[in-house]
């Protein structure tokens, strides 16, 4: 019943630029300049993003990857450029931020799932954008609801710890239920920020894994910063290298070569010791 | 790498500068110490503490004491009713202030405040409320609206709102920012984050604090009938004002046994929920 629901919302949204090529994310010279002009995290960053695109964008810690993912859900907000979903610039309007973010889903490098929470409690937090207030007030959600967050429990194979609490679960289960809370939303687009950084290499893989292939059979693009090469090299359709706030590198895996890598990660004669990962 | 020599040096010269520094800190140390005593000392002369009138005190005492014992049990059978209107009381106040203080510590905490001017405007009612003791409040309230329970519930609800809204605020500002972050970005309204992200992460320390206040106030109750805002107090305060010392002993055993069971109860409760 909500697939159709959600169908119709999509037809009548994607109606007026029907295109295929028309991107889902566009970031149009996007800057952020922190604390009085002094610190400039990001600097005129621009590429597109296409529907159902996993991106990744690579670079050393402090090269403003994080600050690109939180302006396109303006977590942060940027001091220069545009941002565009599907076609609607984003940046502009403060009042239509919730229904924005509803679209945009986000993995956090900490899970940053409510520990005392049910599993299944915090996949349905994802849907909260939908819901009025006054029904929050009794912590109810509806049929419907409860439906689509057992659906993306299963999608990323622990349906069987709904009920369990959120702080009983291992490291890589959390981000997979972080993973399912954004797909709850029904979003277009899914923002992770080092989703795998606190993971060992092997769960890390998996939980990739998992964000790869449920988004990939959804249609889901996703942006997801890492700073592993070999990491990026596999999962990503596109990779964009981001150094000192500045986009150096805009291409596919296999263009990634060691010189550009070498740029991106500023690994000159000086300082090799302590920006190789 | 640093030559040998220069090594010794430069350990030589920290050897003289650490003689130095702890010198410095043995004569801070001497310093604070004597400032100390001295204020103690003045107090004490002040308030004309000494050791002589504390054991010429001692005869005294221990007359009232023997007048006490036994205490008179069969006076507790009429403690009874003052007893449970003590509980009463102290039920009524607490819950009162549970619920006054749910909006005001939103209020009165920096991260879910609507305004920093209304933030510090709460701050500093919720210290006045806390800055008043319930004795001072009941006898006011007294005043105001007779003697009897309602003053004692009133004046309990004052300082326990002061008390729990600050003690609750102060943990919604420490609590973990990942997930209300996440919720952020999931589009979540302010009262959503509020009552998924921050209600769920207090509830623990909300019922340590509720619980620990239920105690608070019992014992507070037991008091508040001395300026005849009702409860155990007043038994005691009527009793001693008659000299019958083996009722008001009565009294006092009630208030501790009292005490005792809510100590008990609380503890059971607080195990239980967390």
């Amino acid at each position: 019943m909500y697939m159709e629901k959600e169908a119709a919302l999509n037809v009548a949204k994607s109606s007026p630029h029907e295109t295929s090529g028309q991107p889902i994310i566009s970031i149009r010279n996007v800057g952020k300049t922190y604390a009085n002009g002094s610190v400039v995290a990001l600097s005129n960053a621009s590429f597109d993003v296409q529907r159902g695109e996993f991106v990744v964008i690579l670079g050393p810690s402090g090269a403003g990857k994080s600050t690109l993912l939180r302006c396109v859900n303006r977590l942060a907000e940027p001091t220069q450029g545009k941002i565009f979903l599907d076609g609607k610039e984003i940046t502009e309007n403060a009042r239509e931020l919730r229904e924005v973010r509803r679209h945009i889903g986000m993995v956090f490098q900490h899970f940053n799932l409510v520990p005392r929470l049910s599993v299944l409690m915090n996949v349905l937090s994802g849907r909260l954008s939908y819901r009025s207030t006054w029904r929050s007030f009794f912590y109810s959600f509806t049929k419907e609801d409860r439906a689509i967050a057992l659906e993306c429990l299963e999608m990323v194979a622990l349906g069987h710890k709904a009920f369990q609490r959120a702080s009983t679960l291992s490291g890589g289960e959390q981000q997979r239920v972080a993973i399912a809370r954004a797909l709850a939303q029904k979003p277009t687009v899914i923002l992770a920020d080092e989703p795998v950084a606190s993971l060992d290499p092997k769960i890390a893989r998996q939980v990739l894994t998992y964000l790869k292939e449920v988004t990939h059979s959804l249609g889901i693009s996703v942006i997801c910063n890492l700073h592993q090469i070999d990491f990026a090299r596999e999962y990503a359709d596109r990779i964009v290298g981001l150094c000192d706030g500045e986009k150096i590198f805009d291409g596919k895996a296999s263009e990634l070569t060691d010189n550009i890598l070498k740029k991106i990660y500023r690994l000159n004669a000086e300082d090799d010791s302590d920006a190789s990962e | 790498m640093t030559p040998a020599s220069s090594i010794g040096a430069a350990v030589a010269d920290g050897l003289v500068r650490e003689a130095a520094w702890r010198q410095r800190r043995i004569i801070k140390w001497v310093v604070i110490t004597a400032i100390c005593l001295f204020v103690l000392w003045l107090a004490a002369w002040r308030i004309g503490l000494n050791f002589v009138s504390m054991l010429r005190g001692l005869p005294h005492m221990a007359d009232v004491f023997m007048r006490m014992v036994p205490p008179d049990f069969g006076y507790m059978e009429r403690l009874i009713d003052p007893t449970i209107e003590t509980i009463q009381i102290a039920v009524w106040g607490t819950l009162l202030a549970v619920i006054a203080s749910a909006p005001l510590c939103l209020l009165a905490a920096h991260n879910t405040t609507p305004h920093p001017v209304i933030y510090s405007i709460t701050r500093v009612f919720l210290n006045l409320l806390r800055s008043i003791n319930e004795l001072i409040y009941a006898l006011i309230l007294v005043s105001a609206v007779g003697l009897g329970p309602y003053p004692g519930v009133l004046a309990i609800a004052l300082h326990a709102t002061g008390m729990l809204a600050k003690f609750v605020a102060e943990e919604i500002e420490h609590v973990n920012r990942g997930p209300i972050e996440a919720l952020q970005a999931a589009g979540a309204g302010r009262m959503q984050i509020i009552l998924m992200g921050i209600l769920p992460q207090v509830l623990p320390s909300l019922v340590g604090y509720i619980l620990y206040r239920f105690d608070v106030s019992i014992r507070s109750a037991t008091v508040l009938g001395l300026v005849g805002a009702g409860g155990l107090g007043f038994s005691l305060i009527t009793t001693m004002k008659m000299f019958r010392y083996h009722e008001t002993a009565a009294s006092i055993v009630m208030i501790i046994l009292l005490i005792m069971l809510a100590d008990w109860i609380s503890g059971r409760l607080q195990k239980r929920i967390l």
